[in-house]
């Protein structure tokens, strides 16, 4: 298979890179790791006749922690990078394990975080944890920056709030509250290379080892357009001690929010079982973490 | 229009001119006539196409040649030394793990990668760290067995030497 033609830029920095974005705009393509953008050109999907680079410009494939009130990720960090990070293994938890469910081990190596959410695909692995983790992307222009919030980001299959002219320079994240736990659950026909058939991400907060959830979010992937937050699910955890039986309620009222489609991959009433299973999981794992929270 | 880019692959530097649609795949097979590592899908999907970058193994048909200009390559021509197959090879030789051949390449590279970073794996380990590459010939266990067995050769020679 073989790429159409392009010419090719490879700015050494931001400012160049934002520059030559305003300049080139519609007709150019940013160039992160590729596995998206590469496939998209040889499948003659993309034509960009420019394509612009992002590997060389210094700073974005850095993590950087906040001290103690949160991290910042670069856009152009990989999901190898990520699921191995100590930091994000012990307080991010739910994005760390996303990350290393992300495609195999050679797509890790050059997958991006800011590629994964650019995307926007309704099964990518990235968006929920992001959206779980109340995460905020910071968006750069020549002419300025904006951030936007993970659960606002997504607008359809393929579509995200980004103008041509921007580029996702990071991904920024609070740390969580004390006693908070979180869990990743993805479900394909196969271990690894597989495009969910539905992913789920989840944090719990419990006021303290043994008392009530005080807070509580789920983020469900694959299950609609664009992947959702279940915050109806999410209510009805909150102020209450968690039992199986409420997990259980939860994952009814999940279901309830989902429009999931029948392809090869399920059909629409496995997919709705397998929701209600996979959040009710995923609230479990969570909340046993939380109560093993160490400071 | 063309680019001069400078990488080094197996150990040896190369210099050459290319245009920015070549992958580094092409680059290797065509330009450097390393045919060792595979064509297979071209999308990232089968893992024939493995190569290492910076110590990292990569899929060589979704990396442009551009985008490894001052990286440092390498593909299963630059694992054997002095005419000695390498310990993971040799052990692919002798555990049965090579029916076709296609496969064996990119499943070798892989596997140095796992090696190099985590000499004693699990299996769930190997077969994690394999889990990108696809084998229509063996049914992956003498594969694994062949990499659990590399990786005792491998021990044992940096014990005593
Ligand atoms: C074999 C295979 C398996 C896969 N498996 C999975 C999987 O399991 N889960 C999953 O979620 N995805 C999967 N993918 C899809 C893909 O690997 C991911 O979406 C990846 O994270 C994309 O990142 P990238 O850096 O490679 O993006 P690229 O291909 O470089 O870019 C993707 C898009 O985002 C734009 N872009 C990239 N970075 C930025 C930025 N910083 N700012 C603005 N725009 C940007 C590009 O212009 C392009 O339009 C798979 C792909 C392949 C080929
Ligand atoms: S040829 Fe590159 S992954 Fe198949
Ligand atoms: S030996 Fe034939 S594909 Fe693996």
């Amino acid at each position: 298979m073989l790429l159409p033609k392009f010419e090719y830029h490879e700015p050494s920095t931001l400012q160049d890179a934002l520059n030559l974005l305003s300049e080139l705009g519609g007709n150019a393509k940013v160039l992160a790791g590729g596995t998206d953008l590469l496939v998209r050109m040889k499948q003659k999907i993309d034509r960009p006749s420019h394509v612009i680079s992002i590997a060389r410009v210094p700073g974005l494939d850095a993590i950087i922690p906040r001290n103690g009130h949160g991290v910042t990720i670069g856009g152009a960090v990989s999901a190898g990078a990520i699921s191995r990070h100590e930091l994000l293994n012990d307080r991010f938890l739910p994005l760390a394990l996303a990350a290393g469910r992300l495609g195999a081990p050679m797509i890790r190596n050059r997958a991006t975080i800011g590629g994964n959410l650019v995307n926007a695909r309704p099964a990518a692995d990235l968006p929920p944890p992001c959206m779980v983790l109340n995460a905020e992307f910071k968006l750069k222009s020549a002419s300025g920056e904006r951030e936007v919030a993970a659960v606002e980001f997504f607008r359809g299959p393929g579509e995200a709030d980004i103008e041509p002219n921007e580029l996702l320079v990071s991904i920024n994240v609070e740390t969580p509250m004390p006693w908070t736990g979180g869990s990743y659950i993805k479900l394909g026909a196969r271990k690894t290379l597989e495009i969910s058939m539905v992913n789920v991400a989840a944090l719990i907060t419990l006021q303290s080892p043994d008392g009530v959830i005080t807070d509580a979010r789920i983020a469900l992937g694959a299950v609609a357009p664009t992947p959702v937050r279940a915050y109806a699910a999410e209510e009805l955890l909150i102020g209450e001690k968690p039992t199986d039986e409420l997990f259980e309620r939860a994952g009814m009222t999940g279901v309830g929010l989902c429009s999931p489609i029948t392809d090869h991959r399920g059909t629409m009433e496995y997919r709705c079982m397998m929701i209600e299973v996979l959040v009710k999981r995923s609230l479990k794992q969570a909340v046993e973490r939380a109560k093993s929270w160490k400071p | 229009m063309k680019t001069i880019i400078q990488m080094t692959v197996n150990g040896e530097l190369v210099e050459s001119a290319v245009e920015p649609n070549r992958t580094l795949l092409q680059f290797l097979r065509e330009d450097l006539d390393l045919t060792g590592t595979k064509h297979g899908c071209g999308l990232g999907d089968c893992g024939a196409c493995t190569v290492i970058l910076d110590g990292k193994p990569v899929n060589s048909c979704l990396v442009l040649a551009v985008q490894a200009h001052g990286r440092e390559v390498l593909t299963i021509e630059g694992l054997a030394e002095n005419g000695n197959l390498h310990p993971i090879q040799q052990a692919f030789v002798d555990k049965g793990a090579i029916q076709c051949g296609f496969c064996t390449p990119g499943m070798i590279l892989s596997a140095k990668a796992l090696l190099d970073e985590n000499p004693k794996p699990s299996e769930l380990e190997i077969r994690t760290a394999i889990s990108g590459n696809l084998c229509r010939c063996t049914g992956y266990q003498k594969i694994v067995e062949a990499v659990q067995e590399a990786a005792t050769v491998i021990d044992g020679t940096e014990v005593s030497s």
